[in-house]
């Protein structure tokens, strides 16, 4: 179960007096002395054209100073950019500040030049700056020229958002002395500098094309505004006041005696700040900027109860930087309570509020990899779990009329077959096919219904099941004929034409077509047609067919040839059935 | 050709009946393992599968007995009212039942006296008896005539049963359809809203089991009516009686 210790233990208390002995021993910040100003150009003498810096060091503290947004100076000065800074200078036994003023001046012209001594407003004293001279020469190879920073940055096209590491080099002396560097600024709008991860170093470093012992000094930028952006540099030279581990490499000297506290800048760096593209932003980007890889996720169980936390771990890990890392944030989730483990844990707390979810909530994630200029998706996954429910109780205690314990109802046992199954649990009412089904007998009977009719209507009228009989062995007859004919059968030839033709007339006697002779044939036939061509035919056919019961048989094979006037014969009579 | 085709198509029938049944089985079994082993979601799981491939009375006796386990009440008050749609003489989903309305403090759905009378045969058995009975009767009366066989009393008299049966029938089939529209609540403490909408006045909130009936449907929200009243709820808070 989650909870909270409320009852944490109280912290060791500190007496009062130890407290006062305390303050005590720190050393005072001096603040009533008289504040005094110094002014010089570094370097003193510079080539028409060539940089040098103008710095007025005060020592008093920034904000306690009223300097002058415009300075006099001689027109052949063309001033640049400026700097200012403050740090705390120990001075034996006690603290001071010291402010100084940088400008970048060019002077366009040879000549003696001086900036004359004016006064300035600091800590409510009147503070006169002294006068600064600067000797512009055409050959000026004795002066060696300004000591500056070297800033180096990690990338010069970047994304809003996408930190990037930043080298300060501070160059060892003429002398070839390291000296450390106190109160590092990074100057530039839209920047955010974090110095959490700051990492300090001497090393050897290419400073203009050599190589020299540097005084290194790493931090991270984060770029808040999109558009080209200017950075640079600055800096106090503190000796060998370094803060906080250093690491060193190489053999290097370093200055003996007080620190020597100078403002050095760099010059200028220029980076591309690209915004992030709105297209394919992908849900649950909490602004991760890399190349980021997660672990595989750990689940402490996948078998919980309802309202049962569990832990679900992820690790991330990459090119990116971790330190400003947001884990995605918890959605909201029907069946889940998801809480965000405090960071650094990059971890879920999850509660499941019901045992019908299988799986783990998705938690939407992405990141944006500014090599591949696009977001990548780095959901967390569903995780199958199983929730059980809480129990129900399975017997109950009863009592009877009386009062007494009876006996407890309790659930039953486990059925030990499927039982009695059915096909869908929707009843037959409801079914398309079944209304079909029922029409059937209903078709039955109406079948059955009309073949009753029929058959009562067919026993009214027998003339017409003699003549659908007639019809019916006529076609058989003239199958027969056809095949004497083809087989030039003039015996078979007759015989089927003869009985054909009584059989087409049989119902209209009506008779058995055996009982029937070639004079009720032609009694069938129209008035003008027993002595025509067909009723030539009719009597040509039955005296031959009468001849073949003769002793004599004189069939002849001609009546073949009349083939085509015993089928027009047929068809004359069999028009009438 | 064709005869062919019918004696592969009249094979495959019962094999594919017959896989169906196999695949219920063994899900059955599985069920039953998971529920000896105490492992109830599984188990519920296992005779869920079981009852959607083939719905059996015993199957759903089983899958309503795991649901409770897993404190389903209103799932397990379901799985045992649709044991009794199958089988209405099914002995264990009906102690069960009484056992779970008694302990969840839910009552049984009110049924009217044609519902009532629809209990006492599974709904199937009705609607075949009603149309068996019908066509009794018309046969009765129309085949004497037609096969011209005298129409003797016994004819009429059991044509006259065979009608009143299915008059009785019919009234039993609109009570099955009646009771197709009953169904039961299946969370516990499902809200009952005024309008069909996520955002719609929560009128009261049902006890898992609770019975209603179903009137209508829009959209993702059926509207019920319960013995306490009418309302919308979620189609997943609750389940007619004849769904799978």
């Amino acid at each position: 179960m989650l909870g909270f210790n409320w009852n944490l233990p109280a912290p060791p208390q500190i007496p009062a007096a130890a407290q006062a002995q305390l303050q005590i021993q720190q050393p005072t910040v001096d603040v009533s002395s008289p504040v005094t100003a110094s002014a010089a150009f570094d370097p003193p003498a510079v080539r028409p054209g060539e940089k040098t810096f103008y710095r007025v060091n005060v020592d008093a503290t920034e904000s306690s100073i009223q300097w002058p947004a415009d300075l006099s100076a001689p027109a052949e000065l063309k001033f640049g950019a400026h700097a200012s800074g403050q740090i705390t200078q120990f001075l034996g036994s006690k603290f001071r500040s010291l402010t100084t003023f940088l400008y970048e001046v060019r002077p366009t012209a040879a000549g003696h030049f001086t900036i004359t001594n004016f006064t300035v407003n600091a800590s409510g004293q009147t503070v006169e700056i002294p006068a600064a001279c600067l000797d512009v020469v055409a050959d000026n190879s004795r002066s060696p020229p300004a000591r500056q920073l070297v800033l180096e940055t990690s990338a010069t096209n970047v994304f809003l958002g996408q930190p990037f590491r930043v080298r300060v080099l501070l160059p060892a002396s003429p002398a070839n002395e390291i000296e450390a560097l106190r109160e590092i600024e990074i100057n530039g709008d839209g920047l955010m500098t974090d110095k959490s991860a700051m990492r300090q170093s001497i090393e050897v470093a290419n400073v203009g094309g050599q190589l020299k012992p540097v005084f290194a000094c790493e931090m991270t930028l984060t770029p808040i505004a999109a558009g080209p952006l200017k950075l640079s540099a600055q800096g106090f030279t503190a000796g060998r006041e370094f803060a906080g581990p250093i690491s060193i490499r190489g053999q290097v000297n370093l200055p003996g005696g007080p620190a020597k506290y100078v403002l050095l800048v760099s010059e200028p760096v220029e980076i591309k700040v690209r915004p992030l593209p709105a297209e394919g932003d992908s849900p649950g980007f909490t602004g991760a900027i890399g190349k980021f890889f997660r672990d595989p996720l750990q689940l402490a169980t996948n078998r919980l109860r309802v309202g049962e936390p569990v832990q679900l771990k992820m690790a991330f890990h990459g090119e990116g930087d971790l330190t400003r890392f947001v884990p995605p944030a918890p959605p909201r989730s029907r069946d889940w309570q998801i809480i965000a483990d405090p960071p650094p844990a990059t971890s879920f707390t999850l509660i499941p509020l019901t045992d019908e979810t299988h799986e783990t909530p998705v938690i939407p994630f992405s990141c944006f990899d500014p090599a591949m200029g696009k977001y990548v998706d780095q959901t967390i996954p569903p995780l199958p779990v199983t929730v059980v429910g809480e129990g129900l109780p399975v017997q109950l205690p009863a009592f009877d009329d009386a009062g007494k314990s009876a006996a407890p109802l309790k659930l039953s046992g486990l059925a030990p077959l499927p039982g009695k199954t059915v096909t869908n649990l929707k009843p037959l009412q409801l079914r398309g096919w079944f209304v079909g089904v029922q029409l059937l007998p209903a078709a039955g009977f109406f079948a059955l219904w009309q073949w009753n009719r029929r058959r009562r209507f067919l026993e009214a009228h027998p003339e017409i099941v003699r003549r659908r009989q007639a019809r019916r062995a006529l076609r058989r007859e003239k199958l027969k004929l056809q095949k004497a004919f083809e087989a030039g059968d003039a015996v078979a030839f007759v015989q089927r034409a003869a009985d054909a033709m009584k059989i087409a007339v049989s119902p209209h006697f009506p008779a058995h077509p055996q009982a029937l002779v070639g004079a009720d044939v032609l009694a069938q036939m129209d008035v003008a047609e027993p002595n025509a061509r067909a009723g030539e035919t009719v009597r040509k056919i039955f005296a031959a067919a009468d001849a073949q019961f003769s002793l004599r048989r004189q069939t002849q094979a001609d009546l073949l040839a009349s083939k085509s006037d015993v089928d027009a014969v047929l068809s004359k009579l069999e028009e009438k059935l | 050709m064709k005869f062919f085709c019918l004696i592969l198509l009249v094979s495959a029938l019962p094999a594919g009946g017959q896989r169906g049944n196999s695949e219920a089985g063994n899900r059955f079994e599985t069920g039953w393992a998971c529920y000896q082993a105490g492992e109830f979601p599984e188990a519920a799981t296992a005779f869920k599968q079981s009852a959607q491939v083939l719905p059996a009375a015993g199957t759903l006796v089983n899958l309503g007995l795991a649901e409770w386990q897993c404190g389903h009440a209103g799932a397990a008050i379901l799985a045992w009212e649709q044991a009794r749609w199958i089988d209405p003489f099914d002995a264990r989903a009906e102690a069960n039942l009484k056992f779970a309305r008694q302990v969840a403090q839910v009552d049984a759905p009110p049924l009217k006296w044609f519902e009532t009378a629809s209990t006492w045969l599974p709904p199937n058995a009705w609607v075949w008896l009603a149309g068996g009975s019908l066509w009794l009767a018309v046969g009765l009366m129309v085949l004497p005539v037609v096969f011209r066989r005298r129409n003797a009393g016994w004819h009429q008299m059991l044509a006259a049963l065979a009608f009143g049966g299915f008059l009785f029938c019919l009234t039993a089939n609109f009570g099955v359809v009646s009771r197709t529209q009953i169904g039961f609540v299946l969370k516990k403490n499902a809200p009952l809203r005024l309008t069909p909408t996520r955002e719609g006045e929560v009128i009261s909130t049902l006890t898992a089991g609770e019975p209603a009936r179903k009137l209508r449907s829009q959209g993702r929200y059926l509207l019920i009516r319960t013995s306490g009243g009418a309302g919308w709820i979620e189609q997943s808070e609750f389940q007619p009686v004849s769904a799978r």
